[in-house]
């Protein structure tokens, strides 16, 4: 079983960092021992978005220039027992770190905990090729939007010859009043493109900026629909089949999406 | 230009000088060759083909193609859903009309070559 995930997208600001954190909650949320890896190096969020910046003493830069070890510059998270950060360092570039490195950096982290989950800058460039360096799973994130695919696209060739072949898709973001009024990308037509698993969709909600500002996983909203995306996700990582949610918000059990999806 | 079909063979175009990509090229990838060049996947948006010769696609052609790219007129380009972003023969280009979407959603293999200097697409029927 692949423990390394790295949660990558090409295009900046789609969510990865979103995801990253949310899938972790998720997975620690159901007894899993998790660890998060931030690879932003320099474009520190993850700690915020976790509302654990306050108690970052090290960072993976002092872990790998051998400033203090692992355990030491590793955070616990304050609501799930499960849940670690190591953070990002803030005040350095992404050639701190180098794929090598971050290769020993994974295998030494897999020894520990059940999942670790790869935080991954934008781009393809080093800090890419640092943060798929020790990941033997990939999770690509898209928004419906063609750069946003397109930039998936280009993700997804380069995880394939870097050896991760099967990379997951997750859509963020989804309207599904824009889909349905023919405005915006349908799943149908992203899968189409990107012929690749799809590991679940996430709807844009208000929820998530809120969650995000406030330091707390939208996940552990049991009253959300997009927390409950990110915890039909979680599930899905860890193998379990659990059927794609109906995202419209209205209308009872129209199965929107699931039509679209092709489920229905 | 649009419109017709044609019933040419395959084995009019496609020699001995051929390679097999068996994989869909993705966004930033790239393949040229010398030769004819059969792709069983798809060619995405971003992705290019570049052949000395003609090319097929057992899939959809969505990204950019240039068939003929070293002078052959004769050369064709074949897809099983032909929407390129640009498809150039020899130096003849050619581009996906605007509103693409409404044109082709079927799978139907097309083929375009180059008639009196003009890059034209037909409904290709399989012999
Ligand atoms: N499903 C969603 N609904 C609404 N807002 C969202 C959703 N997902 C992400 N966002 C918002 O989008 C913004 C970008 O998200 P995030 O930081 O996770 O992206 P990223 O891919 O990590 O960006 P970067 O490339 O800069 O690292 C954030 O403000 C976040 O709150
Ligand atoms: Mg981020």
């Amino acid at each position: 079983m692949s423990k390394v995930i790295v949660v990558t997208s090409g295009k900046g600001g789609v969510g990865k960092t979103t995801t990253t954190a949310n899938v972790g909650a998720g997975l620690a949320a159901l007894g899993h021992k998790v660890v998060l890896v931030d690879a932003d190096i320099g474009l520190r969020n993850l700690d915020v978005v976790l509302g654990l910046e306050n108690r970052i003493v090290y960072d993976i830069v002092d872990v790998t220039s051998g400033h203090c070890r692992l355990r030491q510059a590793i955070i616990k998270d304050k609501r799930l027992p499960g849940l670690h950060l190591l953070p990002a360092a803030q005040t350095k570039d992404k050639t701190a770190v180098s794929p090598e490195q971050m290769q020993e950096l994974c295998g030494e982290l897999k020894k520990e905990y059940e999942y670790v989950i790869i935080d991954c800058p934008a781009g393809i460039e080093r800090g890419f090729k640092n943060a798929i360096a020790g990941a033997e799973r990939a999770i690509v994130v898209t928004t419906p939007e063609v750069s946003a695919v397109r930039d998936a696209d280009r993700i997804i060739g380069l995880l394939e010859s870097s050896g991760l072949s099967s990379p997951e898709l997750i859509i963020n973001r989804l309207r599904i009043n824009m889909v349905k009024a023919g405005d915006m990308m349908s799943i149908d037509d992203i899968l189409e493109i990107l012929a690749i698993d799809l590991l679940g969709v996430v709807p844009d909600d208000d929820e998530v900026v809120i969650s995000t500002n406030k330091g707390e996983p939208v996940v552990l909203n049991e009253k959300s629909l997009s927390g409950k995306a990110y915890r039909n996700i979680s599930r899905r990582i860890k193998g379990e089949k659990v059927p794609f949610l109906n995202l419209e918000s209205e209308g009872g059990f129209l199965n929107a999406l699931r039509r679209i999806i092709g489920l229905k | 230009m649009y419109g017709g079909s044609t019933n040419l063979n395959v084995e009019d175009f496609f020699d001995d000088n051929t390679i097999l990509v068996q994989r869909t090229l993705r966004s930033g990838q790239s393949i040229s060759y010398d030769g004819n060049i059969v792709i069983v996947g798809d060619v995405n948006p971003g992705a290019e083909v570049i052949a000395g010769g003609s090319v097929i696609v057992i899939g959809a052609l969505r990204g950019m193609v240039h068939a003929g790219a070293s002078g052959d007129a004769n050369a064709v380009v074949i897809a099983f859903k032909l929407l390129p972003t640009q498809l150039r023969i020899v130096d003849h280009i050619t581009r996906a009309p605007d509103d693409v979407e409404n044109l082709l959603d079927e799978m139907v293999p097309e083929i375009a070559s180059l008639k009196n200097g003009v890059v034209t697409i037909e409904r290709w029927e399989v012999r």
